[in-house]
């Protein structure tokens, strides 16, 4: 498939502050990209220069060949999906979905065709005559969507959609978007500042940092092969070493790196000495400093040469857990090091 | 505090008890005073009539005054709200950096009080080209600066509380021009809080006394000034003017409490 | 965009900053001729007669917070024992009457106490002489009839800071050691404190703006500055406007100084609320606490504009 959507050298300043700083992204039709990061990362920002709610310094935004960049909101086709909803409350649900149609001039009939068409995707088909504050708040969140999708944007941009939302809510909704995305085929940018939520959701994340994207790459490879030590950190509890760590700890390392990252599960704990050792296995004395127990997994706390080390081994009742001070030893596959560029290379 | 069923002392009812009788005494004074034939030495009038009231509808000033009252009033705050929707709006919704610059324009009422403003004014219109001194003119360009904190806290309220800037860009993605957003999703949600904050500055206009008297006194007669003025001549004509337009007062500040609700209460809904 | 704003600027600029200029500037100007002056402030401060009308607005002014705090005191704490409907209520009690005040609520402290007042008389024909002294158009009446419309503001500024005091903070000191007393005088008056001396400026600055209360009670028969300044330039007979000018921007100096007061305890008082606020939120079973306070609302008690 080729490309739909392009972002090309996307340029934003505060004052002296690079807000986006040289962001460049290329979407294919149907295709759900995440962009991932911490707030204050430029993510929300991408997205309202994206839609036109914000203004860039310089870029350029082609969408099916045409660059939009200097056109105004409403002529960009193109959905958006608020964090605070921004349903508006003096219009029913109904009214609500068939907002953009009539500011298209589309007469009533072919409105009320498509509002039952949407109520219908979003099951809220009964709600239809109530005000949006009459909703809950994963309801409200569906007439959004059915409000952004009544238009038949060529791509649909949702900012932090969720996170309002309660836990078990959040879940659900979550996989009826994703069903309903597939369902329409529909280019979608999602913003979220949550690693699950992402890794779950997409086709494709992008994780961005202080205004640039600094990895991209499919859930897997994302979260298997980070890249550098804060993607790494972002992205789960990797253990992150430094060169002297890693030699402290395992006598010699065979890749030079600049840092290391080490996955808890990837490490094991082998409580006595006497376990045959594989080769490529390095091996490492240290103390258990303290243990919790996560559910189906144990989370140690570990102290190793001067390094201290998450390790979580599976909670299935054929180990005893191992007390608070006791000594063990850890072994790793050489493989699991993966090795880290410097920040920003 | 510590029981789950927490019951009001004594010592806090009795003294919300002499509150209330402190705070109705004058009123009450007034009230029967406006009714007294004559109340004298007794505890109350021995003698009730309704002629100070018939009086003073009869009074041809009273209801000059009233009427001059009731359209100052309503064309100040009128005006009011034409400049400062579309100001506040674009500083709330566009401009919010500047928003701290707008508060201190608008909160320097609050500090200035308005003899202080009345002075000013009285020797910046007096002469030069706009000599507008003595004339309803200047009246309503004070008025303006009385409610001009009124007006902003409610009209930016509003527009916080409906989050117009988020409904705003909706709308816009949606294909709505910005002259239709705002007429179409903005104003229909502010409406009932820029209408509360217009019938507060109106009853806040409604009992001025000192800028009107030192700008207008001798030459347009308010509500206010007239009661100034037939306070010397008649205490119970002056009694039953007082009470008119406390009932008045009264009156409007029940509806903006009725609407209050329904704005608060349409938010919950 | 712009377009929207420039009403309101001309408006603010015309009838709010010229003013003030244009008054700031007839104070400064010699009497005669041209340049910078501080002639009228000098003649002020040599005049016993305008000292005095200032001295008398700041004891007036001071002496009428001061009582209007301390009921107002008593009675935000009092209020907030209450359920929240019955409170709710007792507010907006409170604010209704507050609308009576300026000329109307001279007229009817007149009623009551002036030299016909009704209990005038009444105390007289009953032989109460303790109210002999008594005169409403003297200091003491005017301090008096100035509390009446200070107690409202008090208690609508003051009664929310009540509520900043939580009761989990009461359970703690008590658990700790602490008596009644000792956590009123080491945790509830210091939080209560900016509360309280922010009111104090707004109502110290509402007192001394006051100028119909004053004007309607006491005419000129009593030396306030407000009422002088009214008379210097709006008066029947109009001799000194400029030294008006000077007057009005003295009082401008010290009502914009207590607001000032205000706005540094209320920066204050959001630091201390800022360091609850991060913790975690209790949730309070009985006691809902105050709507936000609408500052309109809130300054819908000043008094005199």
């Amino acid at each position: 498939m080729s490309v739909y959507l392009e972002l090309q050298h996307i340029r934003k300043r505060f004052g002296a502050a690079n807000v986006l700083d040289d962001v460049n992204l290329q979407i294919r039709e149907g295709e759900l990209v995440t962009l991932l990061g911490p707030s204050g990362c430029g993510k929300s920002t991408l997205l309202r220069c994206i839609a036109g709610l914000a203004d860039m310094d310089g870029g350029s935004i082609l969408l099916d060949g045409k660059d939009i960049a200097a056109l105004p909101p409403r002529n960009r086709e193109i959905g958006m999906v608020f964090q605070s909803y921004a349903l508006f409350p003096n219009l029913t649900v109904r009214e609500n979905i068939e907002y953009g149609l009539k500011m298209r001039g589309i007469d009533k009939t072919a409105r009320r065709r498509r509002s039952e068409e949407l109520l219908a995707v979003v099951e809220l088909t009964e709600k239809r005559d109530a005000y949006p504050q009459q909703l809950s708040g994963g309801q409200q969140q569906r007439v959004a969507l059915a409000r952004s999708l009544a238009v038949r944007p060529k791509v649909l941009l949702l900012d932090e959609p969720l996170s309002a939302l309660d836990a078990q809510i959040r879940k659900n909704l979550r996989a009826e978007i994703r069903a309903i995305q597939r369902q329409f085929n529909m280019t979608t940018i999602f913003v979220t500042h949550d690693q699950e939520e992402a890794l779950t959701l997409s086709d494709r994340v992008c994780l961005m940092n202080k205004g640039r994207i600094v990895q991209e790459g499919s859930p897997e490879a994302i979260y298997t092969r980070p890249r550098t030590e804060f993607v790494a950190r972002f992205m789960g509890s990797y253990n992150v070493l430094s060169r002297q760590d890693a030699l402290r700890l395992f006598g010699r390392v065979e890749r030079a790196a600049e840092s290391y990252a080490v996955r808890p599960e990837s490490v094991v704990l082998l409580n006595g000495r006497n376990e045959p050792l594989e080769p490529g296995r390095r091996v490492a004395e240290g103390i258990i400093r303290s243990m919790s127990i996560l559910g189906n997994v144990i989370r140690y706390d570990v102290e190793a040469a001067d390094v201290r080390l998450t390790i979580d081994a599976l909670n299935d009742g054929r180990s005893l857990p191992l007390a608070e001070g006791s000594p063990v030893l850890l072994a790793l596959d050489e493989a699991q090091l993966l090795h880290l560029d410097r920040e920003g290379a | 505090m510590d029981a789950p069923i927490k019951r009001t002392g004594a010592a806090p009812r009795a003294l919300m008890l002499l509150l209330m009788i402190y705070l109705l005494l004058p009123l009450m004074a007034t009230c029967i005073y406006a009714f007294a034939r004559d109340w004298q030495t007794t505890v109350l009038p021995e003698r009730w009539t309704l002629e100070w009231f018939g009086g003073m509808f009869k009074d041809l000033r009273f209801m000059e005054s009233l009427w001059n009252s009731l359209y100052l009033c309503l064309i100040a705050v009128a005006f009011s709200l034409l400049v400062m929707l579309p100001a506040v709006f674009v500083i709330t919704v566009y401009m919010p950096r500047l928003e701290s610059l707008m508060k201190g324009l608008v909160v320097l009422p609050y500090a200035v009080p308005g003899v202080v403003a009345a002075v000013g004014l009285i020797r910046a219109y007096s002469s030069g080209p706009l000599n507008i001194a003595g004339t309803a003119y200047i009246l309503l360009g004070a008025y303006f600066v009385i409610v001009l904190p009124y007006m902003y806290q409610g009209i930016r309220n509003s527009l916080l509380t409906v989050s117009a800037g988020p409904l705003l860009a909706a709308a816009e993605l949606l294909g709505a021009g910005r002259m239709r957003a705002f007429a179409s999703v903005v104003l229909p949600n502010i409406w009932p809080g820029v209408l509360v904050s217009a019938l507060l500055s109106f009853s806040v206009l409604f009992g001025e006394f000192a800028l009107t008297n030192m700008l207008v006194g001798g030459q347009i007669q308010t509500i206010q000034v007239y009661l100034y003025h037939r306070m010397g001549e008649s205490g119970h004509l002056a009694s039953a003017i007082a009470i008119t337009y406390f009932v008045f007062i009264l009156l409007l500040s029940a509806l903006l409490m009725k609407l209050g609700q329904k704005v608060n209460g349409g938010l919950k809904r | 965009m712009w377009l929207g704003l420039v009403p309101f600027l001309i408006m603010v600029l015309l009838f709010q900053l010229i003013p003030v200029l244009s008054m700031l500037t007839g104070s400064l100007k010699p009497a005669s001729g041209a340049g910078i002056s501080f002639g009228f402030y000098a003649r002020i401060l040599q005049s016993a007669y305008y000292m005095q009308a200032i001295k008398n607005s700041l004891l007036i002014s001071a002496a009428s917070s001061a009582i209007g705090i301390v009921v107002g005191l008593a009675c935000a704490y009092a209020i907030t024992r209450f359920p929240a409907r019955t409170r709710d209520r007792l507010l907006m009690f409170s604010n209704m009457t507050s609308n009576f005040s300026g000329v109307p609520l001279a007229f009817a402290y007149i009623v009551l106490l002036g030299s016909n007042g009704v209990f005038t008389l009444l105390f007289k024909q009953w032989g109460w002489s303790v109210f002999g002294g008594f005169d409403l158009y003297s200091w003491s009446g005017l301090v008096l009839v100035y509390v009446y419309f200070q107690v409202p503001l008090a208690l609508l500024l003051l009664y929310p800071a009540f509520y900043a005091i939580r009761d989990q903070w009461r359970e703690a000191a008590s658990l700790l050691g602490a008596s009644r007393w000792q956590f009123w005088t080491s945790v509830g008056l210091p939080v209560l404190s900016p509360a309280v001396f922010g009111t104090m400026g707004i109502l110290f600055a509402n007192a001394m703006g006051a100028y119909a209360t004053a004007y309607a009670l006491v005419g000129g028969n009593y030396n306030l500055l407000a009422v002088r300044i009214g008379s210097l330039v709006a008066g029947d007979v109009v001799n000194q406007p400029q030294l008006g000018n000077a007057l009005a921007v003295i009082l401008a100096l010290s009502t914009l100084l207590a607001v000032f007061l205000n706005h540094k305890m209320t920066q204050r008082a959001r630091r201390l609320d800022a360091a609850f606020v991060a913790g975690p939120r209790p949730v309070r079973k009985r006691r809902r606490p105050p709507r936000p306070l609408n500052a309109a609302a809130a300054v819908a008690g000043k008094e005199e504009l």
